[in-house]
């Protein structure tokens, strides 16, 4: 497709306006503008980054609402005898500012999922259930499960108050440089149909 | 022509009633996946606790096997270790919760191991 030769003139005039130095706004004014409109844009970056890492902006898809959401609402992580709750993006978002955009720039594709109904019934979640769980234990599992890590540590593991068989267990992990997701797998969501347990697992 | 009617209504009654108490093994394996029983009791193999092909062997047809092994894995009642110590066996979670027939249909299904 080629540019007419309106479009051409239109383009070439706006982008003349725009090189032109100005003889009505002083330096400052002009530098003053494009602060302010810079720090809003920042601004607005950061409450967009902010609302996007909220469970209510997860949940405001009904795949995630009515699935995801529904089952880690029985975990754990959810409700428990310390009184402590994580959200979607605890687990499932890093913290740190790059990995986090990373994420969210392969997040795009999941909205672009949802939106052309790839998961959009019960029976189709379940049918790509360990495609996803599998993506899911991948990332973490690349990261030596970073995002558990900002709560749990193998060094603050009291021998005394973890049961002998899972501090044992902890112990033995952490010497063969395991981590989290290696064992916990299904914490906050049903482990799909098609998981085996590995028998070599101790 | 009446009796074949009365016969076929005998099947299709028993046949229905059967398949309402069927085992269902694929719900059970997922319970005890999703529970983590497999991480401590092997199907065939034991690990930390006894496999459950063990535990079917030692309690199939025992009187009262059902409630004992429902009770083992709903009430946190201490479980003895091979190295001799002892703790709280973990309490199996349902969905919805304290289900009585998923925590049946779970100890069928190791029974029948």
């Amino acid at each position: 497709m080629s540019i007419g030769p309106d479009l051409a003139g239109m383009l070439r005039r706006c982008w003349q306006w725009l090189v032109r130095p100005s003889a009505r706004f002083s330096v400052l004014a002009l530098a003053g503008s494009g602060v302010v409109a810079g720090v809003l844009l920042v601004a607005a970056g950061y409450k967009a980054n902010e609302y996007s890492l909220t469970t209510e902006f997860c949940i405001s898809c009904h795949e995630m609402r009515d699935i995801s959401y529904a089952e880690y609402k029985e975990s754990i992580h959810y409700s428990n005898r310390s009184g402590i709750r994580v959200s979607c993006a605890d687990c499932h978002e890093p913290h740190e500012f790059g990995p986090m955009i990373v994420r969210k720039l392969q997040a795009s594709t999941e909205v672009w999922g949802s939106w052309t109904g790839v998961i959009n019934t019960p029976e189709k979640f379940e049918a790509r259930r360990m495609h996803m769980a599998e993506w899911e234990w991948a990332r973490q599992k690349a990261s030596g499960s970073r995002e558990c890590r900002n709560c749990h540590n193998f060094d603050a593991m009291s021998p005394e108050k973890q049961k002998q068989s899972n501090y044992k267990r902890h112990v033995k992990a952490k010497d063969a440089g395991k981590t989290c997701i290696d064992c916990h797998k299904g914490i906050a969501h049903k482990l799909p149909k098609e998981y085996e347990e590995p028998d070599d697992e101790e | 022509m009446k009796f074949i009617a009365l016969v076929s209504l005998f099947a299709a009654a028993t046949l229905s009633s059967s398949t309402a108490l069927a085992l269902d093994a694929d719900a059970a394996k997922a319970l005890a996946k999703q529970n983590n029983c497999l991480k401590c009791h092997g199907i065939d193999k034991e690990k930390e606790g006894p496999s459950l092909k063990a535990i079917a062997q030692k309690y199939k047809g025992k009187a009262g096997a059902e409630d004992k092994l429902a009770k083992h894995i709903t009430s946190g009642e201490m479980a003895k270790f091979s190295d001799g110590h002892e703790e709280e066996h973990k309490i199996v979670k349902t969905t919805p919760a304290n289900d009585a027939g998923q925590v049946k249909n779970l100890v069928q299904w190791i029974l029948a191991q």
